[in-house]
């Protein structure tokens, strides 16, 4: 259990959590000078953390084998999103869309790898050939990334044993469907095309990102032995 | 066990129903008395609700599943009927009105979803008033981010209630209202998507915002 005091204990009655949504809900350009609450440090994902660390409860390995899935899927997105940031290629709201959607993806990261511990598998190496480069491009390809995350999620969600699990699939679910509506609306396509969003298996997903060709490998070893850490 | 407030969860002493007889007054508990004798509910958000021990909810069941797909319905009902009217009212334009045509087409298509997954089980709409919010491009748009935040919060807080199958058709539904949540916030400028996992909400917490908009009339 975490020592840190969750959200869940200080604000039982939701006060605090209405607050801060009322703060963190504000235009983009606001938003991206209150970028601490974006990420969702203590506030977003604390709680969540908090209710899979019960020692009653270790994830059995078909629930470590889902998280490792949406790590490999999440730690793809945050790498695309910071690097194209990086990249310069991008402006107006398509640049405030990969800023915030960066955070996101790098506090899912970070959520998962911190719910796996040592079983987290590690960073791929990745190459996008291009689509971080050209904001065509990376519109394009950001609308795939968001599609294809929505998917998995849902195609996962019926499959986990543990419910603090699943509570967390959840709430990174819907977030990859405001990130793919966002994309798609500024693209100028239908942000909602279905009234029923279909799911996709492990399978088909992890093939639609093998035909991307991103991953490039599994990460070197560091002189000491260890794994990169993930720095984004 | 009901998921929402009763007098019997408040009340475990029986202090306030000996507060209440026999007076019916128009005093706070005269209020209260008639409070509960219309729905023997009270509606979340007083001083009275503070404090209760969590409701539970069982185990995953076909029964507790249609409980919660008969709340679904609720919403949906909610959100089809003030799609549909705000449509009919003429005062939408631009991209507003396109977004309440396709999301009306998308919130009935929900109700039938329930009401067939039901069968006999299912309700029927409440009555809806929808306080001039239909009525107005601002009210509207500014209500439309309210209701579809409001149905991700519902949906991610029951998932984990759910049989499989169930929850299957729940995750086809809560990532189109979160892309219905997104679509309408860009329209009027706010950021898609404020924080980077979408909070859910218990029965209790979204009845209790339901309430508070006075939409449902009966």
């Amino acid at each position: 259990m975490s020592e840190l005091l969750t959200l869940d204990e200080v604000d039982r009655d939701g006060a605090i959590r209405e607050t801060m949504d009322a703060i963190a809900d504000d235009s983009r350009a606001g938003f991206l000078k209150k970028s601490m609450l974006a990420t969702g440090g203590i506030v977003g994902g604390g709680a969540l953390l908090a209710a899979m660390a019960s020692p009653a409860q270790a994830a059995t390995a078909n629930d470590v084998s889902i998280l490792n899935f949406a790590l490999t899927l999440e730690y793809l997105e945050a790498e695309f999103y910071t690097e194209a940031v990086a990249m310069g290629a991008l402006s107006g709201e398509v640049l405030d869309f990969a800023r915030i959607v960066a955070q996101h993806e790098r506090a899912h990261v970070a959520f998962l790898k911190k719910a796996l511990g040592t079983a987290a598998v590690p960073k791929p190496s990745f190459n996008f050939r291009g689509t971080t480069e050209n904001q065509a491009k990376f519109k394009a390809t950001a609308q795939v990334l968001e599609d294809t995350g929505v998917k998995a999620y849902a195609g996962q969600a019926p499959l986990i044993d543990s419910n603090a699990i699943l509570a967390a699939a959840l709430s990174i679910h819907s977030i990859e469907a405001r990130h793919a509506s966002w994309i798609r609306h500024i693209n100028g396509v239908p942000p909602a095309p279905n009234a029923f969003d279909p799911a996709a298996t492990k399978q088909r997903i992890l093939a639609a990102v093998a035909a991307t060709k991103f991953i490039t490998g599994t990460p070197a070893m560091t002189a000491s032995g260890g794994s990169p850490a993930f720095t984004g | 066990m009901p998921d929402h407030l009763t007098l019997e969860v408040v009340d475990k002493d029986g202090a306030i129903r000996e507060a209440l007889d026999p007076v019916r007054s128009s005093s706070r508990l005269g209020f209260l008395k008639r409070a509960v004798v219309a729905g023997g509910t009270i509606a979340a958000g007083g001083v009275i609700i503070g404090g209760l021990p969590k409701l539970a909810v069982g185990a995953p069941s076909p029964a507790q599943d249609a409980e919660i797909l008969k709340f679904a319905l609720t919403l949906e009902y909610l959100e089809a009927a003030f799609y549909t009217e705000a449509v009919a009212m003429g005062a939408l334009s631009g991209e507003t009105l396109a977004f309440a045509r396709v999301v009306g087409a998308h919130e009935r298509a929900h109700v039938a979803f329930l009401k067939k997954a039901l069968g006999s089980k299912a309700q029927k709409s409440p009555t809806f008033d929808f306080k001039g919010t239909t009525e107005d491009q601002g009210k509207f748009q500014a209500t439309a981010i309210l209701l579809e935040d409001t149905g991700v919060a519902a949906y991610n807080g029951q998932g984990p209630n759910l049989t499989k199958p169930t929850l299957a058709a729940a995750g086809s539904i809560v990532s189109v209202e979160a892309r219905h949540a997104a679509w309408i916030r860009d329209i009027v400028g706010k950021n898609p998507a404020p924080v980077a996992f979408d909070p859910a909400k218990t029965k209790a917490q979204i009845l209790a915002a339901v309430n508070s908009t006075g939409f449902i009339t009966g």
